[in-house]
């Protein structure tokens, strides 16, 4: 008997510290809420990501100016986590979703195309009164086919190319003079010429972006409007040359992932990079003591006096159909993504780029960031945001990402005709999605 | 050993330094990155001395993550599972290679296609359990789902057949319970690995990520891995706060180890002499 009592002893324990673990019990989710018509209130939770999820919650204290009896709880989670529980959430229907939660601009569609029943319409809470006040392109990630938002536009972000001013000055080279991509390659051989620095740094078998800005400039994408392949259009074409010709004449710096290139940045081994506006805020991080050595100018054009505009990243906010309280949602999400002050503080502490064009008015855009050898780079990439051309990432970005990127290894590394390269490319892509290809 | 040559010797050695370089230096150049300002370790020439800012570091991370409740929930969490899961996988092990029952190979069969099942498979049904359950975001979630670790129940059934039939029939013949001979005679002879088993279930729960991070949903819940992924955002990555936070992680596992190394060696020896 005295061994049945120890058993006991044991399971009892166990019990018991299980138990205790259960004390602290789920977020959110059962506060009842305001109902429609009365004044939001109750608790929301918004899911988001470092400097993003930072920005949210510096809102919070406005927000709950307007809306006092609503509780916002931000909760920071890592990038691609947000996605592994917001997949997993909305495969169970919704369970352990947030109120409102951010998703980057080229896997909006992914996610609405998948589950379109379980994203909120913003449309139909009166969202379009807002319409006005985004570019083209925002809207056109945010919206549906009925141009119907199921997004609330939040940060976009506008291309430029940094690069080291004493470096160019060394090389005797004036940013003002590149305007095409030709340049930007004569450019690169001077300064490989008398520094010894190369041009620009690229990721060759995992990182498509360069190549993704120079299609977006042009007007293209991976898929064209009706969502056909389109990789193998005169842009992807014209883009890849481009990209060729750098890596033939030795002006390429290959670097492993993300690290690679900050790498790069901080060590002046690279005298551009060509990146969103949001590298601004890294490239003062990781090198604060290179203070005035960098600038700004816009992507060169493919043809003098073409478009130097595109976009790369950029995010939006989502409401899941699952939220037990729509009224505060939808309230948090207008009154961030819509007024003024949330925007510019997020932009002024954080460096998040805001797509609200009426921002773009405010002083702060005008002001000489001194960092950056006191050019106004605010006011270049603002400006830059209306011409942005509209891009149609569809649910199989992800598919033709990865497919590119190898297309990138394959044309820059095995030395694989682009031609030929596009076209398999092409043909890979048709039997991943099953969709057509464009002629 | 006596006799060896003294170049023999010194190239020994030299093996065993070069050796211990290249295994050592990581944990090194880590503790360097968390002891410096982010980006000090894209330097070059690269710094490869400890700094002072590693105070600094600590503050931040637990600003941002509340690294110490964090590190208080991955304990808690890991010890309670690697507990739980020793008890049910010997005892499970010890009934499979012991008792003789209807459908008890079936049973291990099946057991055994499901080491096979990918985790990704059962992730989505399991997380509609717990959340119909009510237990998101609770830890006996993370603890519970995993506590009969097939493997572990086959690496013990492996271990108990080594057992001789002839010493439970001893211990039956002289009075003792099933109880009793299962924590008297059977643990004990199993000790070494017992260990073993121990600091594999240690090791799987202290670096179990997209479990915690599915069913976890508020920071104060977090456990390490998932905290750590968190830094990891888009742009602008802290990265003498990872490296703070990957040292703290990468400590408790070195002190379990140490603790059971005796243990964990002897159940590698143990295989290897046959009476």
């Amino acid at each position: 008997m005295k061994n049945w009592w120890k058993m006991f002893l044991v399971v009892g324990l166990v019990a018991g510290v299980l138990a205790a673990c259960s004390g602290n019990s789920g977020s959110g989710g059962d506060e009842s809420s305001g109902d429609e018509g009365g004044e939001p209130s109750g608790e929301i939770t918004v899911w988001g990501w470092n400097v993003a999820a930072e920005s949210m919650e510096l809102a919070v204290d406005g927000f709950k100016e307007q809306y006092p009896d609503v509780e916002v709880k931000v909760e920071d989670i890592g990038r691609l986590d947000v996605y592994e529980k917001l997949t997993v959430g909305l495969a169970s229907g919704g369970n352990g979703l947030p109120d409102v939660v951010m998703v980057e601009s080229d896997r909006l569609a992914n996610y609405y195309d998948q589950f379109p029943d379980a994203i909120t319409n913003l449309s139909e809470l009166g969202y379009d009164d807002h319409k006005d006040k985004f570019g083209e392109y925002k809207k056109s990630v945010t919206q549906n086919a009925d141009g119907e938002f199921f997004a609330a536009p939040w940060d976009v972000g506008p291309t430029g190319v940094f690069y080291r001013t004493d470096i160019f000055e060394e090389a005797g080279v004036n940013p003002e003079d590149i305007k095409t991509w030709d340049d930007y390659i004569e450019a690169g051989k001077t300064i490989k010429e008398k520094t010894g620095t190369q041009m620009v740094p690229i990721d060759i078998a995992k990182d498509d972006a360069l190549y993704r800005m120079m299609l977006n400039q042009q007007g293209a994408y991976y898929y064209d409007e009706e969502g056909n392949i389109d990789v193998t259009s005169e842009e992807s074409k014209k883009a890849f040359e481009v990209i060729q010709q750098l890596e033939n004449e030795e002006l390429v710096l290959n670097n492993d992932g993300w690290n690679g290139v900050v790498s790069a940045t901080v060590n002046g081994e690279v005298a551009t990079v060509p990146f969103g506006v949001w590298y601004s805020g890294t490239i003062k991080d990781q090198a604060p003591d290179q203070d005035g050595q960098w600038g700004v100018f816009q992507l060169p054009a493919f043809e003098e006096g073409g478009n130097r505009a595109a976009n790369l990243g950029g995010s939006d906010l989502v409401i899941p159909s699952s939220t037990d309280n729509q009224g505060a949602a939808y309230a948090f999400v207008e009154y961030f993504t819509t007024e003024v002050d949330p925007q510019m503080k997020a932009l002024k502490e954080k460096g998040i780029f805001p797509s609200l064009s009426s921002t773009y008015e405010e002083e702060f855009f005008t002001q000489e960031s001194e960092y950056f050898s006191n050019q106004q780079i605010y006011k270049l990439f603002s400006e830059e945001v209306a011409d942005i051309p509209v891009a149609n990432y569809t649910a199989d970005y992800a598919r033709a990402f990865d497919t590119m990127s190898d297309t990138q290894a394959s044309i820059l590394l095995d030395g694989t005709k682009i031609e030929d390269a596009l076209q398999n490319a092409a043909e890979k892509l048709k039997s991943e999605t099953g969709r057509e290809v464009t002629e | 050993m006596k006799n060896v040559s003294p170049l023999k010797k010194t190239l020994l050695y030299f093996f065993l330094f070069v050796g211990v370089i290249v295994s050592v230096f990581p944990f090194y150049w880590m503790f360097v990155g968390a002891t410096n300002p982010s980006g000090e370790i894209f330097k070059v020439p690269p710094n490869f001395f400890p700094g002072t800012h590693g105070w600094e570091n600590f503050k931040n991370l637990n600003e941002n993550v509340g690294i110490i409740r964090v590190l208080g929930n991955s304990l808690l969490i890991t010890l309670t599972f690697t507990a739980l899961a020793a008890i049910i996988c010997t005892a499970a092990g010890y009934a499979f290679a012991k008792f003789q029952f209807k459908g008890r190979n079936q049973i291990f069969f099946m057991l055994l296609v499901a080491i096979m099942i990918p985790y990704h498979v059962t992730l989505i049904p399991l997380f509609e359990i717990f959340s119909n359950v009510g237990w998101l975001n609770t830890f006996q979630a993370v603890i519970l789902p995993q506590a009969a670790y097939p493997f572990a129940i086959f690496l013990m059934r492996q271990n108990m057949q080594a057992i001789p039939d002839s010493l439970l029939e001893a211990a039956r013949v002289d009075g003792a319970g099933e109880f009793h001979i299962f924590f008297r005679i059977v643990l004990p002879v199993m000790r070494p690995a017992l260990a073993a088993v121990g600091i594999f279930l240690f090791m799987f729960q202290w670096n179990n990520f997209i479990w915690p991070l599915v069913v976890l949903q508020s920071q104060d819940m977090y456990t390490l891995p998932v905290a750590l992924s968190s830094l990891v955002g888009m742009s602008r990555i802290d990265y003498g706060q990872v490296m703070m936070g990957t040292t703290l992680s990468t400590l408790p596992i070195m002190i379990f180890f140490l603790l059971l190394q005796k243990q964990f060696i002897s159940g590698i020896l143990g295989g290897s002499v046959k009476e």
